[in-house]
């Protein structure tokens, strides 16, 4: 009997932003996934259990990322907000219908 | 990889409906995404001796203009929607408010149809709503100043609301208008598409730059509720107090329903030099008026959805004067933007608000820093982006339900149906219900009150 045995690793990043993501801070956000993305990273897991405030330019930078990495053959999940006040605009923009979005990491994970 | 073909309902220059400019800007910025193949505006007829640009820009999407509505007609709806059937676009989207159409009941009403009628052709429809008829202040707002037709005006607009929802998207620029919309007609194909900045990264405005003497600005479309005469009553209060010479200028038109507002107001100032009316102002013009003013200032009398001009200002990081009216002050903090207000109706308060701007350097560049960055948070470009997801998402529904895959229906969405399905005689019947309590209301309150007298 002949056996291959092929290891394959995927790179995911895992990237978990702390309190309000705003107009105020999305920018150093948007900055990180640059930072990113220009080392090749496709694949992103953005956890964001401990986010206590999403508005529309966190949303719009949440957004650019995953239109980057989507072009560039990625994608990105997202794993849900606890506080209300981040998933409002989450649900609100129906951007819960188009990132992949799960109860924590691991499920993030396995969704890859 | 999308291919789209895009049908865009809106207002456009050299056209001055309103939300030509948004049109605009929206078009400026879908030109450039990779994923569209062909766009083509569906515009109001221009006046004679006036056409639409027709010059093709290599390594933008092709841009068609077809004219094929007028506001105030009656033939509207069957003008746009042979057009979209001979153009069979994969997607069509609207860019409109209520009054989009016609200032007249008739004519708006027949324009709010036609999104609904081209769902019911079988296109994937969204529909851009400016403004929701539940935050409208319709007597302020210049529409209505017999509360028997403000009552009748309202119910009209609960129905075309629930018409307007058969369509695949309505899509509202404003958190709280999502809310209310889903709230109300109990919907969830309703979504929040913030307005978004409309320039891609202008520097923030130096206080060198502003011109001298220090300008008080106010643009839009003015007449209905957007009003002048107590700002320039405010200007004449600022003038007589003892300051340097100041400049008022009113940058604009005349709103569609409010024709020779402007020349009327001007005429009467015509003896005061240091009150400018510049008329129209073409793009290429908007970042001196704004980068010029000291202060921009909201003269409006009601609100009516999320301000373009608001927007604006923020992106040349200008401090703004705004009425005390509704929840505006709560809508603008929730998209990041803050400014000072006063009490609508009151010159000497309004005078009051622009002086704490005008006098104080440190306040103004301070809201105008936090106007900028509120701007920059969410330029247009990127809300066009979100479109073409929401766009995406539609198509791939419609074609696993072509497949006879069962669509995924979270949170018992109704959105994403196949094109042609998401109306049933149940929305209509819903609207004719809404009709009905809105008169067992009414009677009932008449009643009430005539017992009472």
């Amino acid at each position: 009997m002949e056996l291959t045995i092929t290891e394959h690793i995927v790179r995911i990043n895992i990237i978990a932003p702390q309190g309000r993501i705003d107009a105020f801070c999305a920018p150093e956000l948007r900055k990180q996934f640059e930072v990113l993305l220009g080392k090749n990273e496709i694949k992103f897991i953005l956890d964001l259990s401990a986010v206590t405030f999403l508005d529309s330019a966190g949303m719009a930078a949440l957004v650019s990322l995953l239109k980057a990495a989507r072009e560039a053959g990625g994608d990105v999940k997202l794993v849900w907000p606890k506080e209300e006040a981040a998933q409002r605009i989450l649900r609100l923009t129906r951007f819960d219908r188009v990132f992949d979005i799960a109860d924590n990491q691991k499920a993030a994970l396995s969704s890859f | 990889m999308l291919n789209l073909k895009i049908a865009l309902i809106t207002t456009y220059p050299p056209g001055n409906g309103s939300l030509n400019e948004y049109g605009y800007h929206f078009v400026r910025f879908l030109r450039q995404k990779t994923g569209v193949a062909e766009i083509t505006l569906l515009t109001d007829d221009l006046p004679e001796g006036q056409s639409y640009p027709t010059e093709e820009t290599p390594g933008l999407v092709p841009l068609q203009i077809i004219p094929c509505w007028k506001f105030e007609s009656w033939h509207n709806p069957w003008r746009i929607l042979k057009v979209i059937r001979h153009l069979k676009p994969d997607v069509v989207l609207f860019n409109i408010q209520f009054a989009s159409f016609g200032s007249k009941k008739i004519p708006a009403s027949l324009g709010l149809l036609v999104p609904m009628l081209a769902k019911v052709s079988g296109y994937p429809t969204i529909v851009l709503l400016h403004n929701i008829m539940e935050t409208i202040d319709l007597k302020n707002a210049g529409f209505n100043s017999n509360p028997l037709m403000e009552k009748l005006t309202r119910l009209f607009g609960t129905i075309f609301t629930r018409l307007l929802l058969t369509t695949d998207w309505v899509a509202l620029t404003i958190p709280k208008y999502v809310e209310i919309v889903e709230k109300k007609y109990h919907t969830h194909n309703v979504l929040l598409a913030p307005h978004g900045s409309f320039e891609d990264s202008p520097a923030l405005s130096l206080e060198a730059e502003l011109a001298q003497p220090l300008q008080i600005m106010a643009f839009g479309k003015f007449g209905t509720y957007k009003k002048v005469e107590q700002l320039i009553e405010a200007f004449r209060l600022l003038q007589s107090e003892n300051r340097p010479p100041l400049e008022l200028v009113i940058a604009g038109t005349n709103s569609p329903n409010a024709p020779g507002y402007l020349e009327g107001l001007q005429q009467k100032c015509s003896e005061e030099k240091n009150i400018r009316f510049t008329g129209y102002v073409p793009e290429e013009a908007v970042a001196r008026i704004f980068g010029e003013a000291a202060v921009v200032v909201f003269p409006y009398t009601s609100t009516t959805g999320s301000s373009g001009v608001l927007h604006q200002a923020g992106e040349y990081g200008k401090a703004v004067v705004l009425p005390r009216i509704g929840d505006l002050a709560e809508i603008i903090s929730e998209e990041g933007y803050t400014g000072e207000f006063f009490e609508p109706g009151d010159p000497s308060a309004l005078a009051e608000a622009i002086a704490k701007v005008l006098d104080n350097p440190e306040r103004r560049r301070e809201i105008g820093t936090q106007n900028y960055i509120a701007a920059r948070g969410l330029p247009i470009a990127e809300v066009v982006d979100w479109y073409l997801l929401h766009f995406q998402a539609l198509l791939e529904l419609r074609d696993q339900s072509a497949n006879g895959a069962a669509l995924p229906q979270p949170s018992g969405q109704p959105s994403g149906q196949p094109s042609g399905s998401g109306i049933t005689i149940l929305d209509f019947g819903l609207g004719i219900l809404d009709c009905m309590v809105a008169i067992a209301l009414n009677l009932k309150s008449k009643i009430k009150k005539s017992k009472i007298g």
